[in-house]
């Protein structure tokens, strides 16, 4: 157990070492890559939905989680791939590579919380004991984010397609979900359809905490709480089956 | 010495098989225009029953042509290969399979890489204090060449960097797939000189290599490997013979 713990917070950390390893701002650029969505949204979006109160907030909130969930996944699918050269010489479970992704995006971040916090604070966020939500929030979105990408990780060592075809998908995504608009703005008749996006569930979640300062209502909690288990156990269940096949496809 | 204490590897009846795209496809998209008539993947038969004894201390060489299965049974003695049937018992700690610059993460310096080869193999933090004092001195690689990126490293460097990990911190089965060719006469002559001290030692080792006179020095039996299967197991100047008949 000490030893796979120290195994898991090695390659963690060579993870977080590596992602910016021959960049000039190193780990900035995770701070970085959202403030300058938030400048771009707060500048194109605060005059189109002039009904949402402090639009800055209300962006920043759910961007900086969109910003892990797309990090982590798109580390993720690639995870095995990368370890290829590992998996062939040294014999370690293979999900120690998408494990440590996931942890080293985690990390991402936790640190990212700081600067992103003194942030919020400029734009007028005042915390409340509801704050305390966002710890099993945080867990409960790294379940599904896990289990999510380890579907596509598990087929992207068979078709290097799906890697590809998930950079493509994730702006779309990224518009589908409620994340620079308010579910609100959709009309009635299609909202129904949002709902099926397990994502719109997760920023409902983080915007119930962080910008409306509300503990979250009970079906929200139980559905996210659903999503994440079901992900988490149909992630593990497809990589599992696909394993044995890995080694002839790296 | 009883005969069963003395095995340390036993394979019986091994068969294990690489699942390939079938050919012609490698995407989605020529699955679908064959409207599902091609299946997507095929079955290689890699090993076709494998039978194989190694000996506690020994050092045993394998044989064979290009393709005849030579790495997949290294790799399935080092539980890196699942197999499909038959059954391998290997009663002792395997040490990472050598095969050239293979498990070295490029990005990352010498030192950074045997810190993270170290912990997959299970090492703990003093050992690989250990492990970096070793290979600083038995790769002579200079402190500047170690803190240098992996991927700016010649192929000579790899080696010393990967076999110098390797055998660091005396491991009990050594797997060694034709890597020390690349090395200069210089390293070449060390790494034979320490894998005969490990083996004074008792560490078992398994070599893959081409060179027949490698084989000759080193190895105290061989096996040759056609196809998938042993065609023999024994002495080494035979097992030598079997494998240069092969190109007559």
């Amino acid at each position: 157990m000490k030893e796979q713990l120290y195994i898991l917070s090695t390659i963690t950390v060579k993870n977080i070492k590596l992602k910016y390893k021959n960049s000039a701002l190193g780990f900035f650029w995770s701070l970085l890559t959202p403030i300058v969505y938030l400048v771009i949204f707060t500048f194109i979006f605060s005059n189109a939905f002039p009904n949402i109160e402090n639009y800055p907030l209300f962006a920043i909130t759910a961007l900086v989680f969109w910003t892990y969930f797309s990090n982590s996944s798109t580390q993720i699918v690639n995870s095995i791939i990368s370890s290829s050269g590992i998996l062939k010489s040294v014999s370690v479970p293979s999900i120690t590579f998408p494990l440590t992704a996931l942890l080293a995006e985690t990390f991402n971040l936790l640190l990212s919380f700081i600067p992103f916090g003194i942030l919020m604070y400029f734009f007028g966020f005042s915390a409340g004991i509801e704050l305390l939500f966002i710890i099993p929030a945080i867990l409960l979105f790294m379940l599904f984010t896990f289990g999510f990408s380890l579907i596509l990780c598990a087929l992207n060592v068979f078709y290097r397609d799906v890697g590809i075809l998930w950079g493509t998908l994730m702006p779309a995504l990224f518009y589908f979900t409620p994340i620079a608009y308010s579910y609100e703005l959709i009309p009635v008749s299609y909202q129904w359809i949002v709902k099926f996006n397990p994502l719109f569930h997760y920023v409902e979640l983080f915007r119930a905490i962080l910008y409306y300062n509300e503990i979250p209502s009970n079906q929200l909690l139980l559905t996210t709480v659903l999503l994440s288990f079901s992900f988490f156990a149909i992630g593990i269940f497809i990589y599992k089956r696909l394993e044995r096949g890995f080694i002839s496809n790296f | 010495m009883d005969k069963k204490e003395n095995i340390i590897i036993k394979l019986s009846e091994v068969h294990a098989s690489f699942w390939i795209h079938n050919h012609g496809i490698n995407s989605i998209k020529d699955y679908f225009l064959s409207f599902g008539l091609k299946k997507p993947f095929l079955r290689k038969h890699v090993l076709k029953g494998i039978n194989l004894e190694i000996r506690r201390g020994e050092c045993f060489g394998l044989l064979g042509k290009n393709g005849s299965g030579k790495s997949t049974l290294l790799r399935t003695i080092a539980s890196i290969m699942p197999i499909e049937r038959g059954s391998i018992n290997v009663y002792g700690k395997v040490a990472p399979v050598l095969a050239l610059g293979v498990g070295l993460e490029p990005e990352l310096s010498g030192f950074e890489n045997i810190k993270i080869a170290g912990v997959l193999m299970g090492l703990t933090k003093k050992e690989i204090k250990n492990c970096r004092a070793f290979v600083s001195d038995f790769s002579e690689l200079a402190e500047d060449d170690l803190k240098m990126q992996v991927k700016r490293y010649s192929t000579g460097m790899m080696l010393r960097l990967s076999f110098s990990i390797a055998v660091s911190n005396n491991p009990e089965i050594l797997i060694i797939d034709e890597t020390l060719a690349v090395g200069d006469q210089g390293f070449q002559s060390k790494c034979i000189d320490r894998i005969e001290a490990l083996k004074k030692d008792g560490c078992t080792i398994i070599i893959v290599s081409h060179s027949s006179e490698e084989i000759k020095n080193m190895c105290d039996r061989a096996a040759f490997i056609e196809e998938g299967k042993i065609n023999f197991v024994g002495e080494v100047k035979k097992a030598v013979d079997h494998y240069s008949n092969t190109f007559k």
